[in-house]
């Protein structure tokens, strides 16, 4: 107990004692004279219930109410004072320690306030409230043990009827945010019901109510009328809304939302932290700081908040570079935000790649970015987290938040765990999902055509299947095609995400090669027009969603059938083949390797069958076979760097210059940061008469800082000269000599300049 | 009895040494595992092969792996204390696995393995400049007990505490053939130049597997930058030709002229500096040009 009183102590010693919230409390607290108070505040009278709890702070009633009246005014250490002395007052009393716990659980520290509930529930396991504080705990953590607590409130009537409300408005949150309108209103209909019995104040249910309006493309809704007739300056009618905006990824919405949630109530602390990320997703810094950080002012100890603030400090350390450097009439540029120790490394191949993905996407959906679009990447992948979600945590690789891409960069990941490349192109296709559809496209939607671009048109193309996800399609846990949200938002086992992940790629590979393009880019546009999953399904396709789906399961049959009846078999001889590297029996590989490809062609992980036959076929002397074998791996989208960088070695031992040149090319989309690979591809590009892209090559790799920096300027050198450029080829020359004054190749090169040089004064 | 007649053989092939000379000294350790014992083996066989370009072959020793025992490499360096002179240079090689027991740095070999006490009895007595490089693990232990100034150490690791086998001699070795190593590209790998293009790969081979590193190579000394340790390429005839001989005096004093140039880098305007450096460039790859042409003709 002690230490939990320090840890608030010292957490309170730094707040700012302006304003906290103290949430409706629907009865957790009963005293006749702070129901008072709590009347006027819940009507939105701020003055005169200052006032009140100002004066029942001053009168004699128990130190628990002395307490919320503290609360209430955001005077938290005394608040924290008072509600210690009332518990050691009162040690049997579990309805002041449910308070102590709400008090822990509104200042962030959930850990805290989760003990002291079940101490509460330890004197009084019945005690309704200690259920709905933990369970409303649970609940912001996504833990399913919330319903543990939930249960009994939402199915024992006899329970104290302000904790079923507030259980309710849980039920109908978690329900809007799981797409279950049916659910949600069913659970606002049974908290109305008591309110209206009650003196509670149906102020969060109109907000829910707004919610689930504006989820159903009700922007007026009648809700936040009554709210603001009831509380001129409740902010959360607004700011709850606005949490639906979000995740439905409707961003500019959300920030409408949560601005005028601030404009009503300036107050609230969690309407501006939200304000100022959603604003920063939006690209709108400086007006992102300013709300971040008041939101740190009025509460500083949101993690939230200051991981935002300290990474927007951090972007001091970020390159802003944006192509082309200049307007270009018909050009949207694009602005990059990369670390500067990475910026004159990666922005090349970025570039390229965005502009590759645009030209693509606005071709095959037939829309037209309106706005530039902003890359950001960050070597450290928990910087990437707070941009993404404001909290460190997070396991995906890429966000987009419509023009806005934030991503890891290259240098965050080994290449085995991550294909930048391929992100980028993934994130660039959620660019156009979003906007063509004013992000009312949803969530599998969005994924599936991303998914499925990377398998069709992205930097390593191939229809990529992890084994986890076959195992998954074996056990039959593709969701039908109406409730694949559900995958992503509510996962009900572990790898469901990675599973939703790939049924919607390929349940929008099925729509692309069974009804075409066309359709495909029809059902993007008919999820703008507004239109739910099935009804999309039905308009577009012109079949039931129940007919979707088995024509889908049909297709999966046919594609991935002769590897789902014999995972097993690919499984164990998967093994086999390892257990055989590890002897290095080669002979034994081959037809093990050989017998896996036929089964699974496309498997091209780091443990590829190919990459083995590839070995098993260069040890055994076959060196032709081992080529074709890493050639099969290169083709389907294999990107394991080792192997490419033998394959391409391979090319080029062959003459198969721009073969050597596409597979290092590749290499690069997946190891950016490799300045011997740069310098290598260089080397094939100018031999291969491309001196503009070797200079590309040859700029990064001196960006690389190289050990054998002569090389590296005289590399630039000798592109330079190669594009007719001698002035400039010369500078990198005294460069590189400058390094190395003895450096052969470098002199000729001068020698060679300067007697041209002096050749053409004398003609 | 066996230990015993190697030394002698040993010691048959000790030469007699001139003044200003290397003598390279290459001690292969037990593998332990037939990978490592491999990758030595390829290791001591890249530092002969070097050390073959720079100094005669009677004057490069090399104790494999199982041939020999602590005795017959301590009898050794008795023999050379007596043979080498403060002008002359020694580089010492120790390849394969060490081992620490926050007491004493032992170097792994058939029988009693050799100590950093022992080596540092054997280098204290050899007069002249010396190099040292001892890939094995823990070999950072060896760093008090060897240190001096006239010594230059290169080892695998920075303490006895990093008791894995490294990677680093794997490197060290490739530098020696690798011109990417050949920082100045003047076709002569020095022990800081080799030194560093292994510390850079060690380090680019944990970072690119996302290991923890588990070695971290260290340099003490100053005589790493002087100490050549690879040719590049074919050494130049020059002594028995005149003309030869008077081009190469000329680079050499051009180099210098250009060394002095760099001295005075940060006294000059850029503009000056890059105007001169050019000059300077231009007249030293005109003389290599002549150097060459001078060096066809006398080869035909």
């Amino acid at each position: 107990m002690n230490v939990r009183i320090i840890f608030l102590a010292l957490f309170l010693a730094f707040a700012n004692s302006n304003l906290h919230a103290r949430e409706i409390h629907y009865g957790a607290v009963s005293h006749a004279d702070l129901l008072v108070c709590d009347q006027l505040h819940w009507h939105g009278k701020t003055s005169e219930s200052a006032a009140c709890y100002r004066e029942l702070l001053g009168s004699d009633v128990p130190a628990e109410v002395h307490a919320e009246a503290a609360w209430a005014l955001s005077e938290l250490q005394l608040a924290n004072r008072l509600f210690r002395d009332a518990v050691a007052a009162n040690p049997d009393n579990a309805a002041i320690r449910v308070r102590w716990g709400d008090l822990f659980a509104a200042s962030h520290q959930d850990g805290e306030a989760m003990n002291i509930y079940r101490e509460a529930l330890e004197i009084d396991s019945n005690n309704a409230f200690a259920l709905l504080g933990a369970a409303r705990v649970l609940v912001g953590g996504f833990d399913d043990e919330a319903n543990i607590y939930l249960e009994p409130l939402l199915t024992d009537a006899t329970r104290d009827e302000g904790a079923r409300v507030a259980a309710w408005l849980i039920v109908a949150r978690v329900s809007l945010e799981s797409s279950n309108q049916r659910q949600a209103v069913d659970a606002m209909d049974k908290a109305e019901r008591i309110l209206e019995n009650s003196d509670w104040p149906p102020l969060e249910l109109y907000a829910l109510r707004a919610a689930a309006d504006l989820l159903n493309n009700v922007t007026d809704s009648s809700y936040t009328g009554l709210s603001l007739e009831y509380n001129p300056v409740y902010g959360g009618i607004y700011a709850i809304p606005a949490h639906f905006y979000v995740i439905t990824r409707r961003y500019r919405d959300a920030i409408d939302m949560y601005q005028k949630s601030v404009d009503i109530e300036p107050g609230l602390a969690r309407a501006h932290e939200e304000l100022g990320i959603n604003l920063l997703r939006d690209n709108q810094m400086s007006r992102a700081r300013k709300h971040l950080e008041i939101a740190y002012e009025q509460d500083p100890f949101s993690p939230a908040a200051v991981n935002t603030l300290r990474l927007l400090d951090s972007f001091e350390n970020f390159e802003v570079i944006s192509d082309p450097d200049l307007p270009e009439k018909g050009v949207l540029p694009i602005t990059l935000r990369l670390h500067r120790d990475e910026a004159a490394i990666i922005a090349p191949y970025a570039v390229a790649l965005a502009r590759d993905s645009i030209a693509e996407f606005t071709d095959r959906y037939g829309f037209e970015l309106a706005e530039p679009v902003v890359i950001e990447m960050y070597p450290d992948h928990e910087d990437f987290a707070v941009r993404t979600a404001g909290m460190p945590g997070i396991g995906i690789l890429g966000a987009t938040f419509g023009y806005v891409v934030a991503m890891d960069s290259p240098s965050n990941r080994p290449p085995d765990q991550f294909q930048w490349g391929t992100t980028l192109w993934h994130e660039m296709a959620h660019v156009f999902t979003l906007e063509a559809t004013n992000h009312l496209v949803p969530r599998w939607f969005s994924e599936g055509v991303s998914v499925f671009e990377e398998w069709r048109s992205g930097p390593n193309p191939g229809v990529r299947i992890p084994m986890s996800v076959y195992s998954a399609m074996k056990d039959d846990r593709f969701l039908p095609i109406d409730e694949l949200d559900e995958g992503f938002i509510r996962p009900t086992y572990e790898e469901q995400v990675i599973v939703s992940y790939m049924q919607a790629g390929l349940v929008c590979q099925f729509i692309d090669e069974t009804y075409g393009t066309e359709k495909l880019k029809a059902v993007l546009y008919a999820f703008r027009d507004g239109m739910q999953t099935g009804e999309a399904i039905t308009t577009v396709l012109e079949i039931s969603p129940a007919t979707f789906d088995a024509n889908f399961d049909a297709f999966v049959e046919r594609e991935h059938g002769t590897v789902l009846d014999n995972l097993d078999d690919w499984q164990r001889t998967q093994q086999s083949v390892g257990q055989h590297l590890l002897s290095e029996d080669w002979e034994s590989i081959v037809g093990l390797a050989e017998h896996l490809i036929e089964l699974l062609p496309q498997y091209i992980e780091p443990d590829s069958p190919y990459i083995a036959l590839a070995r098993a076929k260069e040890a055994l002397g076959f060196q032709a076979d081992a080529i074709r074998a890493l050639e099969r791996f290169w083709r389907n989208g294999g990107y394991d760097p080792g192997s490419l960088n033998k394959l391409a070695a391979w090319f080029n031992d062959e003459g198969r210059t721009d073969d050597a040149i596409a597979v290092l090319q590749s290499v690069n989309l997946v190891l950016p940061l490799d300045q011997e690979i740069h310098g290598t591809l260089g080397d094939l590009l100018i031999a291969a008469d491309r001196p503009n892209e070797a200079l590309r090559e040859y700029t990064v790799a001196l960006a690389l800082d190289p050990h054998d920096k002569a090389t590296a300027y005289y590399r630039m050198a000798r592109a330079h000269n190669a594009l007719g450029d001698r002035e400039a080829s010369q500078g990198q020359l005294l460069q590189a000599l400058d390094v190395a004054p003895n450096f052969r190749p470098a002199q000729r090169l001068l020698l060679e300049l300067m007697r041209a040089d002096q050749g053409s004064e004398h003609n | 009895m066996r230990a015993r007649r190697l030394v002698a053989v040993m010691l048959m092939f000790l030469p007699l040494l001139a003044a200003a000379e290397l003598q390279v000294v290459i001690i292969e350790g037990l593998g332990g595992e037939p990978r490592y014992a491999e990758q030595f083996a390829e290791q001591v066989s890249a530092i002969e092969s070097a050390a073959g370009g720079l100094t005669s072959s009677e004057r490069v020793s090399v104790f494999r792996s199982g041939e020999f025992t602590r005795d017959s490499v301590i009898a050794f360096f008795t023999q050379l204390e007596n043979r080498m002179q403060s002008g002359d240079r020694l580089a010492v090689y120790l390849v394969g696995h060490g081992s620490y027991d926050d007491h004493e740095y032992k170097f792994n070999i058939a029988g009693p393995d050799i100590t950093d006490g022992d080596l540092a009895d054997m280098l204290d007595g050899v007069a002249g400049g010396q190099l040292v490089v001892n890939t094995s693990s823990s070999s950072g232990a060896t760093l008090d007990r060897l240190k001096g100034d006239e010594r230059t150490l290169i080892l695998a690791t920075r303490s006895g505490a990093e008791r894995h086998a490294t990677r680093f001699g794997n490197y060290f070795a490739a530098a020696l053939s690798d011109p990417s190593a050949d920082l100045d590209k003047n076709r002569m790998v020095t022990a800081e130049e080799a030194f560093g293009f292994a510390e850079r790969q060690v380090a680019d081979f944990y970072e690119r597997n996302g290991q923890l590193a588990t070695e971290h190579p260290r340099l003490e000394g100053e005589q790493a930058a002087r100490f050549s340790l690879a040719r590049l390429g074919a050494a130049r005839q020059a002594a028995s030709d005149s003309q030869m001989r008077i081009l190469l005096a000329r680079r050499d004093a051009l180099n210098a002229e250009i060394e002095d140039l760099r001295l005075r880098r940060d006294s000059m305007a850029p503009d000056d500096y890059q105007s001169e450096l050019l000059n300077n460039m231009f007249e030293l790859a005109t003389l290599e040009e002549e150097i060459e042409r001078r060096e066809t003709e006398l080869d035909n």
